[in-house]
């Protein structure tokens, strides 16, 4: 076996000379695929795979409301009313419902530019639930662009502004979606939790695939006692129950006097907390990925042209780094994307039982809807704390959408 | 046959003495135990808490208290709670009992539901209905169950108030939290169970649509193949009648993979309904599992883990037999 560090000149050689001889077969490849596009009948693969895709309609809708919610998030700060952990104490606003916009001027029943009015909460004599009147002797109009000093905020955690999309001048607040028990402004919440809700999977996904890469990818390759180890510790993760392993881990790990956290000094502030989140995703999701590598690669590596490369005197590590692997690429990438989905639904349900990032300084939806279940709610009085489970909801189905659309346009059985 | 049910078996053993020893090392991942807290409370002398330690095994080393607790194990014992000074088994036996009546319930329903939703859009091909199924199919896999669970509760009272306006009939359609009715200890044996079942219907229905997605979908791809195929061709041509070849010639080799998958829904039966109990407050698996991890009832989330690890063990190994024994293409030697 040669050594991947001191290559042997002699199968660079050999290499080179393959490559070279491969260079004038794909020339005349190319002469044959201009003429053949002249007459209109060849395309490359990247075209044929691309053009089924835009034919899957839903496939682009998804893509597009994905590339929507990921900017909303991007822009949170500019978009939302209020900062993050913007309330007021005295007199607090906690469950606000829903502020009423008004279009029609009352003086005239024209239309007008759209205002709002302040709210007066009092109690119920009775029943003692929150009543909420509106003051209607002044009107506030709805201003865009206003700027908050008080709030500033920064984008992608570099530009600082404090310019807001819109806002109403004090005492009148605007909550589009209501309050939660805080009085804390539910339309802010959600749009800044979906930075840590949309990108917890984006993220976690990366940490199965390396793990499942590296692992799967060595199983397959060398096979015998390597292999079989590593199949084991798969088996033992999928033995698990994956909502238990998830909730064990996140639950232990979290906690600031774990030996890990020592290890390393962490006090798991929200950031912290965050990063946890990802890899105990990625750790408890790795293991199916690593199976569907392995299973390529054990096939892959005895077909002609990993073969080839071999009798060529490649080494093993680049058989299987520029040769195998990228041959599972389209598979992998599919099986990623509809992987996003489940990693979305792990971090939402993890929050949503408080074992996510904390309420204090973070947002997630599912922290978000974990207010909805608090003790001593109702939920028919507060419909609208219910409102974040609708971006987990979408977020999911665009993800799906994309991900059966790119299935099936890698899938050559499928095209039509 | 015999022989690869007995070599599997024995490969399952290494598996599981693996997934224990993770479980025990992630259960030792936090310094202290539930002693700890108890030292805290100041009418709790110091002595009482070495002898707790030492009657407990907390003061030996890890390995050393694997070792015992895997002693244990093996002779059908769980250990004991420390919070409630039980032996595990029956704490968490009567969770593990509601939490099985939940998943044969949604199991029930996901049949009756998904088989003829799978067949009918195989056999409507992009028909209206099949979009339907589809788009519902997309839905189920979307929602999240705790999201779905709180909605379905929301309905249900707003029903509430639109009967009462309406009807004058204050009453909610199912119940929205729990397992029994107020009255329960006084009912009948045939009241009991209804009323369980009608404590029942809400959660197992928001389980079932969640595995519903991926029944129909699977289903349907598998009838769209087989009806494609050759010997359905000859059924046709034979003057076989659309039914028959549908249910009798089609559906028969698509269900198959279903029939297996029985195996793995065994784990689903104990802890399949996760958030949706913790949501419903459903005495199930999921929050005695959580309340033990809140109070560091170690052997309590140990035992929890062990016996649901077996039974997904038990059921992969019981769906590949039975893969074997229906699929008759399937041969293992």
């Amino acid at each position: 076996m040669a050594d991947e560090f001191n290559r042997d000149p002699q199968e660079t050689q050999a290499e080179d000379f393959v490559a070279e001889a491969a260079s004038h077969v794909l020339e005349s490849d190319a002469q044959a695929a201009t003429i053949a596009a002249s007459m209109g009948t060849s395309k490359s693969q990247g075209r044929i795979i691309w053009e089924q895709f835009s034919r899957h309609k839903s496939a682009i809708v998804g893509g597009w409301f994905l590339i929507f919610m990921y900017l909303t998030a991007v822009f949170a700060g500019f978009l939302a009313p209020y900062g993050l952990n913007e309330y007021r104490r005295a007199p607090t606003a906690s469950f606000r419902p829903p502020t009423q916009v008004h279009w029609i001027d009352p003086d005239t029943g024209r239309l007008t530019r759209p205002f709002v009015y302040d709210v007066v909460e009092s109690r119920d004599p009775i029943t003692r639930q929150r009543v909420y009147d509106e003051d209607t002797s002044t009107k506030f109009p709805i201003k865009f662009f206003v700027r908050r000093p008080s709030q500033p905020y920064k984008i992608l955690g570099v530009f600082k502004s404090d310019l807001r999309l819109f806002g109403v001048d004090d005492p009148a607040r605007i909550f589009l979606w209501g309050t939660n028990n805080l009085g804390k402004d539910v339309f802010t919440r959600v749009l800044y939790g979906g930075q840590v809700s949309l990108t917890v999977g984006l993220l976690a996904v990366w940490v199965a695939l390396l793990l499942g890469l590296l692992l799967g990818g060595i199983a397959g390759f060398y096979g015998g006692f390597v292999d079989d180890l590593i199949m084991r510790l798969v088996e033992i993760f999928a033995a698990i129950p994956g909502l238990f392993l998830l909730i064990v881990l996140a639950s232990l790990l979290r906690d600031p006097r774990n030996p890990l956290a020592q290890a390393f000094g962490l006090q798991m502030t929200s950031s912290q907390t965050y990063i946890l989140i990802v890899f105990v995703l990625g750790l408890v999701g790795w293991g199916g990925l690593a199976r569907i590598i392995r299973g390529f690669i054990l096939s892959a590596r005895e077909l002609d042209y990993a073969q080839a490369a071999k009798a060529l005197g490649a080494s093993e590590a680049r058989v299987l780094w520029r040769h195998l692997l990228p041959s599972t690429a389209s598979y992998v990438i599919v099986s990623l994307t509809l992987s996003i989905p489940g990693y979305i639904l792990g971090e939402t349900s993890l929050s949503f039982l408080g074992l996510g990032p904390s309420e204090v300084d973070t947002s997630s939806w599912g922290l978000l809807l974990r207010d909805a279940t608090a003790r001593g709610i109702s939920i028919q009085f507060v419909p609208w704390l219910l409102i974040p489970g609708i971006p987990i909801f979408l977020a999911v189905l665009c993800w799906n959408l994309l991900g059966d659309g790119l299935r099936d346009a890698f899938d050559p059985r499928k095209r039509r | 046959m015999l022989v690869y049910i007995v070599r599997r078996i024995f490969q399952l053993i290494p598996t599981f003495i693996g997934a224990t020893m993770l479980a025990f090392l992630i259960s030792q991942l936090v310094p202290g135990d539930f002693l700890t807290r108890k030292a805290l409370e100041p009418n709790v002398r110091p002595e009482t808490i070495e002898r707790m330690r030492a009657q407990f095994g907390l003061d030996q080393p890890m390995a050393v208290q694997y070792v015992r607790w895997m002693r244990n194990l093996v002779q059908g014992n769980l250990g004991q709670s420390f919070v409630s000074n039980q032996p595990v088994i029956n704490r968490i036996a009567r969770p593990m009992r509601n939490s099985m009546y939940l998943a044969l319930l949604s199991i029930f329903m996901l049949w009756a539901v998904a088989v003829p939703m799978g067949v009918y859009s195989a056999v409507r091909q992009y028909s209206l209905g099949d979009q339907v199924v589809s788009m519902l199919s997309y839905f189920g896999l979307a929602i999240p169950n705790f999201f779905f669970a709180q909605v379905l509760i929301l309905l249900i009272f707003v029903t509430r108030s639109f009967t009462k306006d309406a009807f004058d009939f204050n009453q909610l359609l199912f119940p929205v939290a729990g397992m029994t009715s107020g009255n329960h200890l006084n009912m009948s044996a045939w009241g009991k169970f209804w009323d369980i079942m009608w404590h029942m219907f809400i959660p197992s229905f928001v389980v079932a649509t969640a595995g519903m997605a991926g029944f129909t979908r699977v289903l349907r791809a598998q009838m769209v193949e087989y009806l494609g195929s050759d010997f359905i061709r000859t059924a046709k041509a034979k003057g076989l009648g659309q039914n028959t070849i549908t249910y009798k010639h089609a559906l028969r080799p698509a269900i198959i993979p279903f029939v297996a998958g029985i195996g793995g829904l065994l784990p689903d039966l104990v802890g399949g309904a996760g958030l949706v109990e913790v949501t419903m407050s459903w005495p199930g698996i999921t929050p005695t599992f959580l309340e033990a991890l809140n109070s560091q009832d170690i052997y309590i989330v140990l035992g929890l883990i062990v016996i649901t690890t077996l039974l997904l063990m038990v059921g992969n190994l019981l769906s590949d037999l039975l893969l074997a024994v229906v699929d008759p293409r399937i041969r293992y030697n």
